[in-house]
């Protein structure tokens, strides 16, 4: 049961999106989430949408995935933009009961909301499923390199996510053995109450720490014998390279921002 | 040529509110370039204190130990013994540490300092050499143990050392996975002429070294080749060690009053003598 889970849910492929720079990947999303709540006119916001549905697109993932991020999020989305209708009173009123007000200009809002909600998980999902967790951390810590010269040892950040993804299927593993062994000497994980159930975990997450101590303690020995000692002086087996390719990608976010700011000033804002 | 010089070595843990433990006694020992040792001894005799003083993961409290001429009490060779001395430890899952197999092999290059392109070579190199090549791009989570410990193995040897320690590297493996890994090593000290130090419980492991050296309470008892050690089965019995399965048959059969050879190691020459003596 708990060896279905699945961490990082990186969908490997050859395509576009999936040869990219990570770097350029990581930064273009960053980009586009912040770009997503510029548009304030709906040309702004088809733009910003047509932009995310090309890359998946190009990505060639299957759709089931893509619905599959944004499933588990919909009541958030609902009541998000539920909770904006009331927040504008702009255009015609169209219903107006004791202190509830909702107006056209409320509506709008609140479609405007919901649908950069869904562009931001598309979009963050679309990263993480063309890019393998490794290659990620591997990105992160280049990028914020700089961040060396205010004392932050980003390197040993990444490292310590490495290790983390690396580990998380072994002691998932583990978990699943005491739970059979703690069971086999009668202990009681399905009935009872909350409490009950909580307190049954107990016997589980001790040997669990304990094991997992040992384990690091292990890790560090090892890691200590093949001459770990940080990342100074460290080099990697895969460099990265920005592409033609990459350019392209940069040039066109580029494009779309400066498409939607343009439009904002061309075309009346509806919210 | 003489590899490893363990010269009067003592060792103990010392605590601020308990006496001190000693683990290790003085221990001569010397290993030359390519062999392949086996190291027995049961728990607690010091066998996995003594690996740890051969790549300066642990120093000497008393006497020498030196790596190809260099002293591991060295602080500034530190590194330069561990990239010389590779260590492969017991468990697998607990000592790769990236989630890919070829970022794992490469993480000890990497380390190191090597160029990218070079680091390519050698994890290519040695991902072949253990016969893990085609599971590169796999989590190592997805392997068997047998396979984890070669990879493992092939993260150590990308380092390129001159010698390997084993630490009881097929304790908790199925015997497919200790037939796998034994091989490997095998094949390393075979063919890349690599100094092996294997220690192992397992009786059958250490008949096919060269080389076996028996410890026993921070103490070499016995160092010699295999027919050498396990013909003195009383002795090993004492410090709670088996002989390898033929030679205790013989052993008990001569006990008997069989005239049967006091060396015999494999099944083989087990039958062989058994079938001398019967025809």
């Amino acid at each position: 049961m708990l060896s279905d889970i699945t961490i990082g849910q990186y969908f490997p492929g050859d395509s576009v999106v999936h040869r990219m720079d990570p770097r350029v990947k990581l930064i273009l999303t960053f980009v586009y989430i912040i770009a997503v709540f510029f548009p304030q006119n709906w040309f702004g916001l088809l733009l910003a949408v047509g932009y995310l549905v090309f890359s998946v697109l190009c990505s060639r993932l299957p759709l089931r995935l893509v619905w599959k991020s944004i499933k588990p999020i919909i009541p958030l989305i609902v009541i998000t933009s539920a909770l904006n209708i009331f927040y504008s009173d702009k255009g015609v009123e169209l219903i107006h009961w004791g202190f509830l007000k909702i107006t056209s200009g409320g509506l709008i809002t609140a479609a405007f909301i919901a649908i950069r909600i869904l562009c931001l998980i598309a979009g963050s999902s679309l990263l993480t499923y063309t890019t393998s967790p490794t290659t990620l951390t591997d990105a992160l810590e280049r990028i914020l390199r700089p961040l060396k010269v205010i004392h932050i040892n980003v390197h040993e950040l990444s490292m310590m996510m490495t290790i983390a993804l690396r580990f998380i299927p072994t002691l998932i593993e583990e978990t699943d053995k005491i739970m059979s062994a703690q069971k086999a000497r009668g202990a009681d994980m399905e009935s009872g109450g909350l409490m009950q159930r909580v307190k049954a975990l107990i016997p589980v997450l001790i040997p669990l720490f304990v094991s997992s101590f040992r384990r690091a303690y292990e890790l560090a020995t090892a890691m200590e014998c093949r001459c770990y000692h940080g990342g100074d002086g460290r080099t990697r087996m895969k460099q990265l390279h920005m592409g033609r390719l990459d350019v392209w990608c940069l040039l066109s976010m580029a494009l779309l921002i400066a498409a939607i700011v343009t439009l904002n000033f061309f075309v009346p804002a509806v919210v | 040529m003489e590899f490893i010089t363990v010269d009067n070595v003592s060792f103990r843990y010392e605590y601020t509110d308990e006496p001190p433990v000693t683990v290790l006694r003085g221990i001569d020992l010397t290993i030359r370039q390519g062999e392949f040792v086996a190291l027995l001894g049961h728990n607690g005799s010091g066998k996995s204190t003594l690996a740890k003083h051969f790549n300066a993961m642990l120093l000497p409290t008393g006497g020498k130990l030196y790596v190809d001429g260099t002293d591991t009490a060295d602080e500034e060779k530190k590194f330069t013994i561990r990239r010389t001395v590779g260590m492969v430890l017991q468990n697998p899952d607990n000592q790769l540490v990236s989630t890919v197999v070829e970022e794992d092999v490469a993480f000890g290059p990497e380390n190191l300092g090597v160029p990218p392109e070079e680091i390519r070579r050698r994890v290519d190199d040695a991902l072949k050499t253990v016969g893990m090549y085609d599971y590169r791009l796999h989590a190592p989570d997805k392997l068997s143990g047998g396979q984890k410990q070669r990879v493992a193995i092939a993260g150590i040897l990308a380092m390129e050392p001159a010698c390997i320690v084993l630490d009881e590297p097929t304790a908790m493996l199925d015997p497919k996975g200790r037939r796998e890994v034994l091989d490997t090593v095998h094949k390393l000290n075979r063919e890349r002429g690599i100094t092996v130090i294997l220690i192992t419980h397992y009786m059958d492991e250490a008949a096919g070294a060269g080389r076996v050296v028996v410890m026993d309470d921070g103490e070499v008892l016995m160092d010699g080749t295999p027919r050498e050690v396990f013909a003195r089965v009383e002795e090993l019995r004492r410090v709670e060690l088996d002989v390898p399965q033929p030679t205790e048959l013989c052993y008990e059969l001569r006990q008997a009053g069989v005239p049967l050879p006091p060396d015999i190691l494999t099944a083989d020459e087990c039958a062989e003598a058994l079938y001398t003596l019967l025809s």
